[in-house]
């Protein structure tokens, strides 16, 4: 939405390279603005047909796309969609006063992807998204959204808070909650009508929480009430979403149903970034895992980040890989293997 | 007792010009408060109220000495001591409870000393501390009427942001929201509420107009648009009841008003829906169905059938 119709997203895993992973091509606008850091971008002009595309390799560092032309590319499951999100940050940090809680974050977000954002309380972990959404000024570094410097919130960006900051007692029902997030999109002078009822009721079908839609917000369980806020982002239809701490209090059903929902979003080409304490849990249900303790120690794949040396960096002294996802979710104080949990992972 | 003599005794009061500007008054001034109450109330900004209404006291005070508008001069100061409130708060040193505290006892303190200095120091304070209800002129109605539909017309326009940043400021600010110009406008809302209440019931009773009418509503009621429209009616209706009570028993009008107020809410704390004694009838409809006992759940057909429709799809993980 209000992007240009002349770009292309594409999701697949490519055919060339040695590993290569999916990427995110799309035409002109990328280039523009786009730093050639890591050399993953690689313009129109140098390239003859018109299209630039990054690849990552399994380490989760940026490579060389591949040697593919644009029609040969088409030919492989291309979808097309009418904006690419690419969030992106530079150098980010954020101080507070004198105390640091991110330096240097360089991040690059693209469509069609699940990140899992991990390190321990206080690591700046919802700095970071609140940094992304726009809500928080950085200290020094610029958030690109398209490469479009982010200085306020962004309808097209979604964040979604922890649940901690909400009075309970407030006199609405979980669909009038879900219908905030269409309420402030909308001009002051024309009122909320029947389709807009319709759009939040369908929000909360997606998060399995219609039946509950007529109750008082405060007479839910935690879990509810998270599935609630999600579905106020839903209807908001941003293309990225940014969550802090969804899992947080929710029981099982609640968390497979989240993941589920989570990758079809990210299949109907929308962005998820949450936040989360979980280790397994990130393993499992992302495509990408951050792991942050005031700078970003690493990105990539799951299988590539999850090793023993990473998580010491991250989560400090002792190493804590989770358990193999046949046991039930959860961490494990013990060091484990680093190259059987890969394979049961199964990186393609 | 007869028809006729019922109808006299409700009507008797209207004889007297003062009285039908009186009822109009508190009428307007319980239906203002009631509205901005309930947003008080939700906000948890019953301590703000109070202070807004003592820091317009060197605001009258100054514009009476001066001989101006008492209604600009109570704004400027409102303003002036929200904006300080907010200044100090914002600079994360003290709570804006201590700014609050600090801000509104010195601003009535200045009132008092400027004040003090007039030779009919007494009556003008006793005056402008209980309000003078049976002195409202055609004039000041007329004020209050306007300065009143401006207030509510405001909150209406305005009644996405304001309820979205009194219940989750965190969403309203990633929503794209200014919190603290919504704060300020807010706050301005509820000075022009109060300084159009002063003269009815007073500085210090004007507290309870916002507040108890508004606390009184969302006992009875768990969805919002009723419970402002209650609190409105039930500031209005108490105001009117506290006048009968204060014409026939002779008792100081805005105490009376208050009182009256003071009761329905013990009522409905005694006897509110669910919580109370006389629960469902009424408080059925009122409320919203409690997920436990009145929604029906049957087990797995809402929670698992999720989004089926919406995706057709690969597995979670790649």
């Amino acid at each position: 939405m209000g992007v240009g119709g002349d770009r292309l997203a594409i999701s697949l895993r490519l055919p060339v390279g040695d590993q290569a992973k999916a990427g995110v091509a799309g035409r002109q606008p990328i280039l523009e603005h786009s730093e050639h850091r890591r050399g993953i971008l690689v313009g129109p002009r140098e390239r003859e047909n018109g299209f630039l595309a990054f690849a990552r390799n399994d380490n989760g560092q940026g490579c060389r796309p591949p040697d593919v032309p644009v029609p040969a590319l088409l030919a492989h499951d291309l979808k097309p969609a009418t904006a690419i999100p690419r969030l992106e940050t530079s150098a980010l940090s954020v101080h507070f006063g004198d105390r640091s809680a991110l330096e240097g974050v360089d991040l690059r977000i693209g469509a069609r992807e699940i990140l899992s954002l991990l390190g321990p309380n206080g690591a700046g972990k919802s700095t970071l998204l609140k940094a992304l959404a726009g809500v928080l000024a950085p200290t020094h570094g610029v958030v690109l959204l398209d490469g479009q410097r982010v200085r306020r919130p962004n309808s097209r960006v979604v964040y979604v808070p922890q649940r901690s900051g909400v009075d309970w007692h407030f006199p609405v029902s979980v669909l009038d909650v879900a219908m905030m997030g269409i309420g402030l999109r909308r001009s002051r002078w024309r009122p909320l009508g029947a389709s807009d009822r319709q759009a939040a009721l369908t929000a909360l079908e997606r998060v399995g929480m219609r039946r509950l839609a007529g109750v008082q917000i405060g007479q839910l369980s935690g879990g509810q009430q998270q599935r609630v806020f999600l579905a106020r982002a839903l209807v908001q239809d941003g293309e990225i979403l940014l969550l802090d701490e969804p899992f947080a209090g929710v029981d099982a059903p609640t968390q497979e149903l989240l993941v589920d929902l989570f990758a079809r979003l990210r299949d109907g080409g929308k962005t998820i970034l949450y936040a989360t304490h979980d280790l397994s849990l990130a393993a499992a249900s992302s495509d990408r895992m951050l792991l942050v303790h005031h700078r970003l120690i690493a990105d990539g794949p799951p299988a590539a980040v999850m090793t023993a040396e990473n998580l010491r960096e991250t989560f400090g002294g002792r190493a804590v890989l989770p358990m193999p996802p046949s046991s039930p979710p959860g961490i494990a104080v013990a060091e484990r293997e680093v190259s059987r949990h890969d394979q049961s992972l199964g990186s393609a | 007792m007869s028809d006729s003599s019922w109808l006299g005794w409700l009507l008797d009061p209207f004889g007297h010009a003062f009285m039908r500007n009186a009822f109009l008054a508190i009428i307007l001034v319980g239906v203002i408060c009631g509205v901005t109450g309930t947003f008080v109330t939700l906000r948890g900004l019953a301590f703000m109220g109070d202070a807004l209404a003592h820091a317009i006291f060197p605001g009258v005070v100054i514009a009476f000495v001066l001989g101006g508008n008492f209604l600009i001069g109570a704004l400027v100061a409102a303003v002036l001591v929200s904006l300080g409130i907010g200044a100090i708060g914002q600079s994360g040193r003290l709570s804006s409870d201590t700014a609050i505290g600090v801000l509104f006892a010195g601003a009535f303190a200045l009132g008092v000393a400027i004040i003090s200095a007039q030779r009919t120091y007494a009556r003008d304070v006793a005056g402008f501390l209980f309000g003078s209800i049976l002195g409202v002129s055609g004039d000041d109605l007329r004020l209050t009427g306007i300065v009143g539909v401006g207030v509510l017309v405001v909150m209406v326009v305005c009644r996405r942001e304001l309820i979205a940043v009194a219940f989750d400021r965190t969403f309203a600010q990633a929503a794209g929201l200014n919190l603290w110009r919504w704060d300020q406008l807010f706050l301005l809302l509820l000075s022009l509420s109060i300084v159009v209440s002063l003269q009815t019931v007073g500085n210090i009773l004007v507290l309870a107009m916002l507040v108890t009418p508004a606390a009184t509503a969302r006992l009875l009621t768990d969805r919002l648009p009723l419970t402002v429209g209650l609190a409105a009616v039930i500031g209005a209706g108490s105001g009117v009841a506290g006048l009968y009570a204060s014409y026939y028993l002779g008792i100081a009008s805005g105490a009376s008003v208050v009182l009256v107020a003071t009761l329905l809410f013990a009522l409905a704390f005694l006897f509110a829906p669910h919580t109370g004694l006389v629960s469902s009838a009424v408080g059925r409809r009122l409320h919203f169905p409690h997920p436990e006992r009145d929604v029906f759940a049957p087990t797995g057909e809402g929670e698992a059938t999720l989004g089926e429709a919406t995706a057709p799809q690969r597995p979670a993980a790649r």
